[in-house]
């Protein structure tokens, strides 16, 4: 029976390789048939969408490899607004709001607020959540 | 019947908060730093054989780690799509970090 | 939506909270729940549990409060935090010192609550 999934990621993109797990999850479960709608990104899991991010060339890039998901799948990739901002990741909008010189979100990520998760949550068969 | 997932190692508290609450009728996956739970003959993996709950390694975390030879004869060894199939089991998950 | 449709959320909050973002996180989300009428219940687990104590006064540190952000949660209709009774035990804490009308439960007591929710969040 195909399920609808929603995943919640708490952890930091450097710290371990959680991120990289979750995307890797993400992709089994679209493979064994699921869907997959939205990705919230919670607390140190919003430095995911850190536009400037460089991993090594020999390392996967989490962010890389998020916004490959989301490009195949439109799986929408929401950073919890509240989390990002207090971490220095901001849209073109909110970085004119607070007078910031630029955009530090990677295009492939949206702000967005906690009630998404919420959301998400309602509808969604599975939560999994990588922390 | 929740899936548990833990990926801190045993030195720190997820496992003892972990531990508190997992059932005979649970699975549980280590995954990151938490497969070194499983290692064969250590105190952690003694524990967890005790608890009763249904042992799973992340193979590609075993691997990373080195301890893919060593683990728990009672643990199985599952791939992400063995991940993904435990969660369709199990509908409630639980991550321990 | 019919009532019977939503999905519940338990919220398992596990982390002591000065060291840690989690802690508001967990509450953030749980208050965001119930701002969307998702019925939600709070589990304060292991070193979660410290998170309660009154007389929490962060002025000097220049963060925000976290008791004033668990006060609040009456009223978006958060009335019970569960409290996990052998992780207190083991902090040396009483009832008296968390708030009162805080619901004590032992392992097995934990497990039903784990088991009659359709999704849990570990924080």
């Amino acid at each position: 029976m195909a399920l609808d999934y929603a995943l919640l990621v708490l952890a930091a993109p450097a710290s371990g390789h959680s991120s990289l797990t979750a995307v890797r999850f993400a992709r089994a479960l679209l493979a064994r048939g699921h869907s997959l709608q939205r990705v919230f990104f919670l607390d140190n899991g919003t430095l995911t969408g850190l536009a400037a991010a460089v991993t090594p060339q020999d390392e996967h890039s989490p962010l890389q490899q998020w916004a490959q998901l989301a490009e195949e799948h439109q799986t929408e990739l929401i950073l919890c607004i509240s989390s990002a901002l207090k971490r220095g990741l901001l849209d073109s909008t909110e970085a004119t709001r607070h007078e910031r010189p630029g955009a530090t979100v990677h295009p492939a990520f949206e702000l967005g607020g906690l009630g998404l998760l919420v959301e998400a949550a309602q509808t969604a068969d599975r939560l999994v959540t990588f922390g | 019947m929740l899936l548990h997932t833990l990926s801190r190692s045993p030195a720190h508290s997820a496992l003892r908060d972990c531990l508190a609450v997992l059932g005979p009728d649970d699975a549980l996956l280590l995954l990151g730093d938490g497969v070194y739970a499983a290692l064969a003959g250590s105190e952690a993996a003694e524990l967890l054989a005790a608890s009763g709950a249904a042992l799973f390694v992340l193979d590609a975390d075993a691997a990373l780690a080195g301890v893919r030879e060593r683990l728990l004869p009672g643990a199985t060894v599952v791939d992400d799509d063995g991940f993904v199939a435990l969660s369709e089991r199990y509908s409630r998950q639980l991550a321990w970090y | 939506m019919t009532a019977a449709a939503r999905k519940s959320i338990l919220v398992v909050s596990r982390h002591a909270h000065p060291g840690s973002s989690l802690p508001r996180s967990a509450l953030d989300t749980a208050l965001a729940a119930a701002a969307f009428d998702q019925p939600v219940a709070l589990l304060f687990q292991g070193e979660g549990v410290l998170q309660l104590l009154s007389e929490q006064d962060s002025r000097a540190a220049g963060v925000r409060n976290l008791r004033k952000v668990l006060d609040s949660l009456p009223l978006y209709e958060i009335e019970t935090l569960h409290v996990d009774a052998a992780a207190a035990a083991a902090f040396g804490l009483d009832r008296d010192a968390l708030p009162a009308g805080a619901e004590w439960l032992d392992a097995a007591g934990i497990r039903a609550l784990l088991a009659r929710h359709d999704h849990v969040l570990g924080f």
